[in-house]
C-alpha cells in the first residue's frame, strides 16, 4: 500500500509539474505580457515597458517560469494585479465558500442518488421509475444557468420563499446557517447532481441485482431489506465512488455558472475575472490548484474503491 | 460596459470590459412601456419632490466594478470608472467637476476651485481655491493640498510611468510643469514649459487632480512626522508609504488616512473579497448636498442577471437593467424610475491602413471607400434592434449625444446616411464594377476622380476582413448587419470572431507590426471621452492607440492644436474634420452605464440632474433622500 501510495505520489508531481509547464508557456505563447490587458488599451509604451519590468516580464519565459516556480516553491503565488492583492489571499478569502457550497450539494446528491437509483432499480419498469427517470433527463439536459433561472423565478421571485441571492455573509458560519439565502443555489447544483449520479447508480444497481449473490441472499430467505442494504448497496455503490473522487476539483475550484448567478463570490468567479483580465497569476495559481485536486481526487477514489471492493488489488 | 481612465486627452475606456455570458438568459414576456424621447433619454428623470427623510441608499454595481485602489492617485492596472467615480470621488473630489447632468461641462458649484486663469502667454495657470470646501478634521482645502497632490503625481511616475493611468509622457500633468509657487492658501500658480490649450489643460489636466490633506498624508509611515512634499526625496518616501496603504485593502475603513476626506461621504465598512461597502455622511462636507444626508452602501454583484434579479425583487434602491433586458422594462416600471442616455463617448470599427492583403491599405487610404462603408451602416436600425431604443448615434469622435460645447455641426446629423444605393452609386463613380451579392473589383485603376485610387490595380476585389470581440453581443450584432449590406454592395467582408483581451494583445500593439496583415477592420468597442474630446493618441500618426496607423497631416495639425493652441474651438475643429474623413467607422453609442439604462426607486428624489448623470457614470447620492 504505502509503495503504491508513493509511487502515486512521484507520478502525480510529474503530472502537476507537466501541467504547470504546459499552462505557464500556454499563456506566455497567447499573451507574451499581460501589460495592454491589465494596463488598458491606450496605455503608452513607456507605461507598458516599465510595467513589463517591474514584473518581469521583460526576461525570458524560461527564467519567467524559474522565478515563478522559485516564488511558488517557498509559498508565494503571486501578486494579482488587477484585485490589488496576493493571491494567496484571494483563494484565502473564498476557497471555504466554494468548498461549501460544493460539498454539501455533492452531499445532498449523493444522499439522494444512491437511494434513488436503487429504488429505481429495483422497482425498474414501473411508473416510479418512468418518473424519476424522465426528472433525471429533464435535469440532467437542462443547461445549470437555466434551472438556476427558474428556481430563482419560481420560488425567490415569484413565490417569496428563498432568496434570489446566496449568502453574503462574510463569514462560513453566517453562511452556512442562512438557509433562506442558501437553499436554491444548493438546490440548483444538487438537482443537476443526483440526475447524473442516480442514472449511474441505477445502472449499476440493475446490474448487481443479476449477481448471483443477491440471488443467493434471497433464496437464503434473508429479508429484502438486508438484501438491498447488505449486499446490494456496497455493491453497486463502486461506480458512486469514482464519481464523488472526480468530484473533488469541483469543491474547490468552485462552480463558475452558480456562483455568478447567485451573487455568490467564490474561486470559480474568481477564475473567471482572472479570465477576463488576464490576471496572470490569479489563472496559474488557479490551474494549478485544478490540476493537483484532480490528481488528487483519483488518487482518493482509488484508494477508496480498494477499501470498497477488496477484490481491487492496488498494483 | 464603457469603462475609462479619466483625464486627459480621451480617457480610455472599453465597452467589451464586463459583460457577462449569463446576461443574456433573462426570460420574462413584458414588452418596453419607455420610449425613446426626441433628445435621444430612454425613460425620464421625474422633478425633484417630497419631503427629504434620511436612511441608507443601496446601489447596485456591475461585475467587475470592485475598487482596488483608494489613494487618489490611481495606477493604470486599478483604474476604473468604479474606483474613481463611484469610490474615490465620493470621498476626495476632483478638483473641477466636469460632468452636468449628461451634459459634458463643469458643474461649477462642485468644484473645489474658481475656474483657471491664464497669463503669460497660456504657460502660466492660476489655481483659485473656494472656501466652502474643509477636510473632514476641520482643515481648509488648501492650495498646498492641490501641490500635495501634484508633487505626488511626479513621484510616483518617477517610480512607474505605470503608476497612472492617463499619463503621457512629456504632455500635460507632470511633464510639463516647470515650477508651482503658492502664494497664499487659497492660491497655486503652475509655470508650464511652453503655451498649451487653456481649455484642455483645464478640462483634462487639471481636471483629473483630486487635492489630498497634505496636513494628515504627508508622512512616511503612520506615526511619522509631516514632511515637506515638495522635497523630491520626501514626495517619494510619501508617495511609497501611501501607495503600500493603498495597497492594504484589508484596512480600506480602519485605516486613520482616509477617514480625513473633503467629499460627501466617509469611508466605514470595506469588504476586499466582494468590493461591498458602506460610506457615512461627511458632516463637514462643504459642496451641494441633500439635508439629511443618507447613508451610502455599494452592493457588488457578480453577473447583470443577478443584479437585475435584485432589481426585479425590489432589494437595491438604485441600480441598472442591462440592455439585453431592456424588453423586460415593464416588470420593473412601477417601482423604479427609468433612464437611459449614452456616455460621452464613441464606439468604432477601426480600419488597418497598414494591411496590405489584397491591397486593402490603398484601398482604405481613399475617402470615397470610407464613405461608403459608412453609408452601410444603419445607426437607426441598430439602435432599434439591438440597443432596444437606448442609444444615440455617433458619425464621428464626437456622438451626437450628449451634446457638448465642443461638438461640430456634422456631428448632429449623419454626413453619411445609411443608403446602400448611395454606396453603391460612389463606388461605380470611382471605376468599380459593382456585382450585387458578389464581389466587387476595380475596373479603371488610375488616380482620377472616377478611378478606383493609387496603388489600387485593375482587378483588385473589395473583400476583406473585420475581427471583432463577441461581448457585448451588440457588437457582434453590429458587424453581422454591416456584412450583410455590404454584401449587397458588392463587399465581401469576411467576419472573425475574437474576444477583446485578445485583440487588444495581439492586434492592438502599435509597435509590434507582426500582425499587421491579419486584419483589416477591427472592432472591439470603444471609448469614452473626457469633457475636451481630442482624440490624440487615437488618430494622430504616432498616436500609442493609433492601431490601424491612419495618418493624415491636416488632423495632425488639428490634433496638435486641440493641445498647444489658444483657440478654444480647436477641438471642435478636429472633431468636425474627423468626422468628414471618417478614420474609422463609428458606431451608436449603447445607453450606459454597462450597456443598459438606470433606475432607483421612486421613493428617492433628489436633484434631477444627479440622476441624469448616473449615465456618465458618475454617482452622488449625497444630493438624494427617501421620500417615505
Amino acid at each position: 500500500m504505502s509503495l503504491y501510495l508513493l509511487r502515486r505520489i512521484g507520478t502525480s508531481l510529474v503530472v502537476v509539474l507537466g501541467v504547470s509547464i504546459f499552462i505557464f508557456f500556454l499563456l506566455h505563447a497567447i499573451y507574451p505580457s499581460p501589460a495592454i490587458d491589465v494596463l488598458g488599451p491606450r496605455a503608452n509604451r513607456a507605461s507598458i515597458a516599465a510595467w513589463n519590468r517591474q514584473n518581469g516580464f521583460d526576461n525570458p519565459w524560461l527564467v519567467q517560469y524559474l522565478h515563478y516556480m522559485k516564488a511558488l516553491l517557498s509559498g508565494s503565488f503571486g501578486w494579482s494585479y488587477k484585485e490589488n492583492q496576493s493571491v494567496a489571499a484571494l483563494f484565502g478569502e473564498v476557497w471555504a465558500r466554494s468548498a461549501y457550497l460544493s460539498g454539501i450539494s455533492l452531499l445532498f446528491a449523493v444522499v439522494i442518488a444512491i437511494p434513488l437509483g436503487i429504488y429505481q432499480a429495483v422497482r425498474r419498469n414501473t411508473l416510479g421509475d418512468y418518473v424519476a427517470t424522465s426528472l433525471a433527463f429533464v435535469t440532467y439536459a437542462m443547461p445549470v444557468y437555466l434551472l438556476g433561472l427558474i428556481l430563482i423565478d419560481v420560488f425567490a421571485l415569484q413565490l417569496h420563499m428563498f432568496s434570489f441571492e446566496a449568502s453574503q455573509s462574510t463569514s462560513l458560519w453566517g453562511v452556512m446557517t442562512d438557509w433562506y439565502a442558501m437553499t436554491l443555489p444548493i438546490a440548483t447544483l444538487t438537482l443537476i447532481t443526483v440526475a447524473a449520479f442516480s442514472r449511474y447508480m441505477r445502472s449499476s444497481a440493475i446490474d448487481a441485482l443479476a449477481q448471483d449473490y443477491i440471488k443467493a441472499a434471497r433464496a437464503k430467505g434473508l429479508p429484502e431489506r438486508l438484501v438491498l442494504f447488505r449486499h446490494l448497496l456496497r455493491n453497486a455503490s463502486l461506480p458512486m465512488v469514482t464519481l464523488i473522487g472526480l468530484s473533488i476539483p469541483a469543491l474547490l475550484a468552485g462552480n463558475l455558472i452558480t456562483e455568478t448567478l447567485f451573487n455568490y463570490r467564490g474561486l470559480g468567479l474568481l477564475f473567471y475575472n482572472s479570465l477576463q483580465q488576464v490576471d496572470y497569476n490569479v489563472m496559474l495559481a488557479y490551474t494549478l490548484l485544478g490540476a493537483i485536486l484532480v490528481v488528487v481526487g483519483n488518487l482518493i477514489a482509488d484508494i477508496a474503491l480498494t477499501m470498497a471492493d477488496p477484490r481491487i488489488r492496488l498494483a | 460596459m464603457r469603462g475609462f481612465a479619466r483625464k486627459g486627452f480621451a480617457a480610455a475606456a472599453l465597452v467589451a470590459a464586463a459583460t457577462l455570458m449569463l446576461a443574456a438568459c433573462g426570460g420574462g414576456s413584458s414588452s418596453t412601456a419607455t420610449n425613446v424621447g426626441p433628445a435621444g433619454e430612454f425613460g425620464k428623470v421625474p422633478p425633484e419632490s417630497g419631503t427629504p427623510h434620511a436612511g441608507t441608499m443601496t446601489v447596485a454595481f456591475p461585475p467587475g466594478a470592485t475598487p482596488t485602489w483608494i489613494m487618489p492617485v490611481t495606477p493604470s492596472a486599478n483604474g476604473s470608472v468604479y474606483t474613481s467615480f463611484a469610490f474615490q470621488y465620493e470621498m476626495w473630489r476632483p478638483l473641477y467637476w466636469l460632468v452636468n447632468g449628461v451634459a459634458p461641462k463643469e458643474y461649477p458649484s462642485m468644484s473645489l476651485a474658481q475656474d483657471p486663469v491664464w497669463s503669460n502667454g497660456d504657460k502660466t495657470v492660476t489655481v483659485k481655491m473656494k472656501t466652502n470646501y474643509v477636510w473632514s478634521d476641520g482643515q481648509p482645502v488648501t492650495s498646498k493640498d492641490t501641490e500635495f497632490w501634484i508633487d505626488e503625481l511626479a513621484a510616483g511616475i518617477k517610480e512607474s510611468p505605470a503608476n497612472w493611468g492617463p499619463y503621457v509622457p512629456g504632455l500635460g500633468l507632470p511633464d510639463q510643469i516647470t515650477s508651482m509657487t503658492t502664494p497664499d492658501n487659497s492660491t497655486l500658480v503652475i509655470n508650464l514649459n511652453k503655451a498649451v490649450n487653456p481649455t484642455w489643460f483645464w478640462q483634462d489636466e487639471l481636471g483629473a487632480i483630486q487635492p489630498m490633506p497634505s496636513h494628515a498624508w504627508a508622512k512616511s509611515s503612520a506615526s511619522g512626522p509631516t514632511l515637506d512634499f515638495t522635497n523630491p526625496a520626501n514626495a517619494k518616501a510619501i508617495y511609497d508609504f501611501l501607495a503600500a496603504q493603498s495597497k492594504s485593502t484589508t484596512s480600506y475603513a480602519s485605516n486613520p488616512l482616509w477617514q480625513v476626506v473633503d467629499g460627501p461621504y466617509k469611508l466605514t465598512a470595506f469588504n476586499n473579497t466582494t468590493g461591498a461597502f458602506t460610506m457615512a455622511p461627511n458632516t463637514k462636507y462643504g459642496g451641494p448636498h441633500a439635508s439629511p444626508e443618507s447613508t451610502l452602501q455599494g452592493v457588488p454583484f457578480t453577473s447583470d442577471t443577478a443584479e437585475f434579479n435584485a432589481i426585479k425583487s425590489g432589494s437595491v434602491d438604485a441600480g441598472y437593467v442591462p440592455l439585453v433586458d431592456l424588453p423586460q422594462i415593464g416588470q420593473v416600471e412601477s417601482t423604479y424610475n427609468v433612464f437611459g442616455y449614452p456616455d460621452f463617448g464613441w464606439s468604432y470599427v477601426a480600419y488597418n491602413f497598414k494591411d496590405t492583403t489584397g491591397d486593402f491599405n490603398n484601398i482604405i487610404k481613399q475617402l470615397y471607400i470610407r464613405q461608403v462603408i459608412a453609408h452601410l451602416e444603419d445607426q437607426k436600425g441598430y439602435i432599434s434592434a439591438f440597443f432596444h431604443g437606448a442609444g444615440g448615434e455617433a458619425y464621428g469622435p464626437v456622438p451626437s449625444i450628449p451634446e457638448s460645447p465642443f461638438t461640430p455641426s456634422n456631428a448632429m446629423t449623419n454626413p453619411y446616411p445609411f443608403s446602400v444605393s448611395s454606396a453603391t452609386s460612389l463606388l461605380k463613380a470611382h471605376g468599380w464594377t459593382v456585382n450585387p451579392g458578389g464581389t466587387d473589383t476595380c475596373s479603371s485603376a488610375g488616380t482620377g476622380s472616377n478611378q478606383c485610387g493609387a496603388g489600387i490595380p485593375a482587378g483588385t476585389k473589395l473583400a476583406f476582413n473585420l475581427i471583432y470581440s463577441t461581448s457585448p453581443t451588440i457588437i457582434p450584432e453590429q458587424v453581422t448587419d454591416l456584412a450583410s449590406q455590404a454584401k449587397k454592395a458588392g463587399i465581401n467582408i469576411t467576419l472573425s470572431s475574437s474576444n477583446f483581451n485578445y485583440m487588444i494583445a495581439n492586434y492592438n500593439v502599435v509597435s509590434a507590426p507582426k500582425n499587421d496583415n491579419k486584419w483589416a477592420m477591427e472592432d472591439f468597442g470603444g471609448f469614452t471621452n473626457s469633457t475636451y474630446p481630442t482624440t490624440l493618441g487615437v488618430f494622430n500618426c504616432t498616436g500609442s492607440f493609433n492601431i490601424g496607423g491612419y495618418c493624415d497631416p491636416q488632423a495632425d495639425k488639428y490634433i496638435t492644436a486641440s493641445t498647444t493652441s489658444s483657440d478654444p474651438n480647436a477641438v471642435k475643429t478636429e472633431a468636425s474634420y474627423l468626422t468628414q474623413q471618417q478614420p474609422s467607422l463609428f458606431q451608436p453609442n449603447p445607453d450606459s452605464p454597462n450597456g443598459g439604462v438606470v433606475v432607483w426607486k421612486k421613493t428617492i428624489s433628489g436633484q434631477p440632474t444627479s440622476f441624469e448623470s448616473l449615465s456618465q457614470f458618475q454617482l452622488n447620492p449625497e444630493y438624494w433622500y427617501f421620500t417615505k
